[in-house]
């Protein structure tokens, strides 16, 4: 934790005058961005980016007009196991963008907003593992964990309960659709209702 | 779930392929909790809001009441139906849009929708018409009912439905008789028994006989007729016999059950029966000769009503058809029982919903009977409660009211019934109105039917003018005065009553305005186009209203013909649960509700029915 803290202020000051800047400025807006990638595995030093996709939540409403949609490269980690687990064969990455440009748009996509989604700590440290070497710099972003505010919100009602945090259960006590498991996009704007949902009034019992 | 927006269904799928895309790329999503209100009455709105889950409800705010919470409901959206369309084309919400449950939906931005409606005008066309075209732009894509379809028809089997009589004479019969006999069955041929065998004669053959070879009348039919028969067996299929027919250039086949002769197939009632069932019950009640055929005749209607659903007939003509074939069934029925000596001094009135011709499946039988003055008839009663029984067993049930023959109340002399009807006319209780609306319906179908003009046209002149009574009369129409509430509880399967909520208002509305206005045809569509040409109401609503009903009548169909396949309990025949209609129809339904509740504020100013 205070490696972390120490790396933010050293990446803060080294970014100061150069072009993303803006990122390290604390937020003052009313959004944040729903972010989820889809990797090859859960190990955060191995795990590649097959696609990344997010969206912009603004008060109740979940901006999909203003969405960040993009398949990489096919890692050569690709394999027959997480195509079972995505449905992404090698050849819907072709044609994809290169990582450098995808996560150039994504920081100008997310800016200095508040990242928001599902153990996004693991998205994120895959995502810093390619930040760091091209840009020099960790997301500086703050981070809200779903399965947290999930888990807050429900023991608010109910201290005792321990609530399942599995995402399918997570949605279906919600009452929110879920859209397109599996894919970057669609379980980003499933994080993203969630939010909306718990941020609006009492959670059902 | 797709997180994209499906442009498959109407209106989206009016758009290119292009505009698809931009449609899906402008959407965004919105939460709303329960109780929220989305877009408010006089509201400006900056999107269209297609609903992707959970329910709102349309609200009349000027009707809202405190101890009503469905009070001024006009009507819901459920998964993919779009709201807020309007109020964009006429710059503000007309009314308020509140979540009944917890909801998502889509907002298309406004300047994207107005771009899509300039781009496309059959996208515009869906927003901007009214009912009747929007039925008809949804008609070219709506889907086949299922299990209804025509394969039904390709299925059918040699069944009692097509089978003539076969008319069976020695050999040794003369030309003369024969020629008789063919004339009494209304037959085309007859079969011959020449020892065991069995051989075929029709009319040519009997004229080629006499003209070309120059029998005498007394000469025997024996030679004259082929042996050379084609069979099938009784519940092949129909499809088999034309082949059988088209193979071997013949006509006719005789019918067999096992080795028992059964009847005869004709070519000309296969064809019509595979171009419309309607002609082969039509012959078959103008053949029959006995009340059994007769019933056989009547029991296959509710067949012929289930193709004519899947062929997607329109509900008007499937109705004026069924009037037409019931109808004849009545006056057949009549004919059989009662004596010839007193038909032409009595009258068979149909009422209700029969009187009106817009039954499609049977309905109750309102029938009654007027008596020439005079005319005593001691058996009356017997003969009409045979009638009833009769009729029952062809399938029409009883009329709970026990408005029927059957009942002596419903058999009156032509002075009881004038009679009768001033003292309904005098109390303005709500049983004396509904018996002179059912009698403002009545048809008279079978027997002396000029004796029913007199006494309808003392009905007409009995209220001329008379505005209070009027103003009782036209009331019920608002017994069911918010019947859109039913909906309220849309998440349980309560349903809506079509027939209170929707037909009802319009069918006895349209009645009050023709008996005030002299108009005295029965049907509610006819009676719409006579209120439309005297400008009694506008053309386009007129129409409108026809419309809807007709969309209404055809929801209720469908539910009838469920509960006849038993997949619905009898008391649900008039029972919609919205969630199960698919979203053409909800879309229909909602609009034709619309409508009748603009016809019941025109009413109630019209007959000033205040609540």
């Amino acid at each position: 934790m205070v490696l972390k803290a120490l790396r933010m202020a050293r990446d803060r000051r080294q970014h100061r005058e150069g072009q993303y800047a803006a990122l390290f400025e604390p937020y003052q807006g009313d959004e944040v961005v729903a972010l989820d990638c889809e990797l090859t595995g859960l190990d955060p030093q191995k795990a590649e980016l097959v696609s990344i996709a997010a969206v912009k939540v603004k008060g109740d409403q979940v901006l999909t007009s203003q969405r960040f949609d993009v398949k990489l490269q096919k890692p050569d980690s690709l394999d027959a196991d997480s195509i079972k687990i995505h449905h992404l064969r090698g050849v819907d990455l072709h044609g994809g963008e290169v990582v450098g440009d995808a996560l150039a748009q994504l920081l100008n996509f997310i800016q200095n907003r508040p990242i928001l989604g599902y153990y996004i700590d693991l998205d994120i440290a895959v995502l810093n593992r390619h930040l760091r070497p091209r840009f020099g710099f960790d997301l500086p972003n703050t981070t809200i964990e779903l399965s947290r505010l999930y888990q807050r919100k429900m023991q608010q009602v109910n201290p005792e309960l321990q609530p399942d945090l599995h995402f399918d259960q997570m949605a279906k006590k919600l009452g929110v659709p879920l859209l397109e498991r599996h894919t970057a996009l669609g379980d980003a704007i499933t994080t993203a209702l969630m939010y909306v949902r718990l941020n609006k009034g009492a959670i059902p019992v | 779930m797709r997180h994209e927006f499906d442009c498959q269904q109407p209106p989206f799928n009016q758009l290119s392929e292009s505009q698809a895309h931009t449609l899906s790329q402008s959407l965004d999503l919105a939460y709303y909790g329960q109780g929220d209100i989305v877009l408010d009455a006089g509201q400006q709105s900056d999107a269209v809001f297609i609903v992707m889950k959970g329910v709102v409800v349309e609200l009349d705010p000027d009707e809202l009441q405190s101890d009503n919470p469905d009070a001024g409901v006009i009507g819901h959206y459920t998964a993919e139906d779009v709201f807020g369309a309007i109020s964009i084309i006429n710059g503000r919400s007309r009314y308020r849009f509140r979540t009944l449950e917890e909801t998502i939906v889509w907002l298309l931005p406004k300047a994207i929708f107005l771009q899509l409606m300039e781009e496309n005008t059959a996208f515009a066309d869906y927003f901007r018409h009214s009912l009747i075209e929007k039925s008809r732009l949804i008609a070219r894509h709506a889907p086949r009912e299922e299990g209804l379809d025509l394969s039904s028809f390709m299925l059918a089997r040699v069944s009692d439905t097509i089978l003539r009589e076969a008319v069976v004479v020695n050999a040794d019969c003369s030309i003369e008789t024969a020629t008789g006999q063919l004339r009494q069955e209304q037959a085309d041929s007859l079969l011959v028994r020449h020892d065991t065998q069995l051989g075929m004669l029709t009319r040519t053959d009997l004229l080629d006989a006499v003209v070309m070879q120059h029998k005498t009348l007394s000469s025997p039919v024996g030679p004259l007729a082929s042996y050379n028969l084609f069979s099938v067996q009784l519940g092949d299929f129909l499809f088999n016999a034309l082949i059988l027919m088209t193979r071997h250039r013949v006509q006719r086949l005789v019918v067999l059950n096992d080795q028992t002769l059964v009847g005869l197939v004709e070519l000309t009632d296969i064809l019509s029966f595979f171009s419309s069932q309607s002609h082969v019950i039509g012959l078959q009640i103008e053949r029959a000769q006995s009340l059994d055929s007769l019933g056989r005749a009547a029991r296959a209607m509710d067949e012929l009503v289930q193709s004519l659903v899947a062929q997607g007939v329109k509900i008007q003509f499937a109705m004026d058809l069924l009037a037409a074939l019931n109808a004849r069934v009545m006056v057949k029925a009549f004919n059989l029982l009662v004596p010839e000596a007193y038909q032409q001094h009595v009258c068979l009135l149909v009422m209700g919903s029969e009187g009106r011709g817009e039954q499609v499946l049977k309905t109750d039988q309102d029938n009654a009977l007027i008596i020439d003055d005079g005319v005593e008839w001691p058996e009356c009663h017997q003969v009409m409660q045979q009638f009833t029984e009769t009729l029952l067993s062809y399938g029409y049930p009883p009329c709970p009211g026990n408005i029927m023959v059957s009942n002596p109340e419903w058999v009156m002399t032509a002075s009881q019934w004038h009679g009768q009807l001033a003292r309904w006319a005098a109390s303005v209780e709500g049983e004396s109105l509904m018996k002179l609306a059912i009698v403002q319906d009545a048809h008279p179908v079978a027997g002396a039917v000029e004796l029913f003009t007199p006494i309808r046209d003392f009905m007409f002149d009995r209220f001329k003018g008379n505005s209070v009574f009027f103003s009782h009369f036209a009331r019920p129409i608002l017994h069911f005065a918010t019947p859109l509430n039913l909906f309220g509880g849309l998440k349980g399967s309560e349903g809506l009553d079509i027939k209170k909520g929707g037909i009802f208002p319009i069918v006895h509305g349209v009645r009050a305005l023709a008996l005030e206005n002299g108009i005295k045809i029965t049907n509610t569509f006819e009676r719409l186009k006579v209120l439309a040409e005297r400008r009694l109401l506008s053309r386009d609503f007129a129409d409108n209203l026809a419309e809807a009903l007709a969309v209404m009548s055809m929801l209720r169909l469908r539910q009838q013909l469920k509960v006849q396949a038993g997949r619905v309990p009898e008391r649900d025949g008039n029972r919609l649960v919205i969630p199960e209609l698919n979203k053409l129809d909800r879309d229909l339904l909602r609009e034709a509700l619309h409508l009748v509740k603009e016809f019941k504020a025109f009413m109630e100013h019209h007959y000033h029915l205040e609540r």
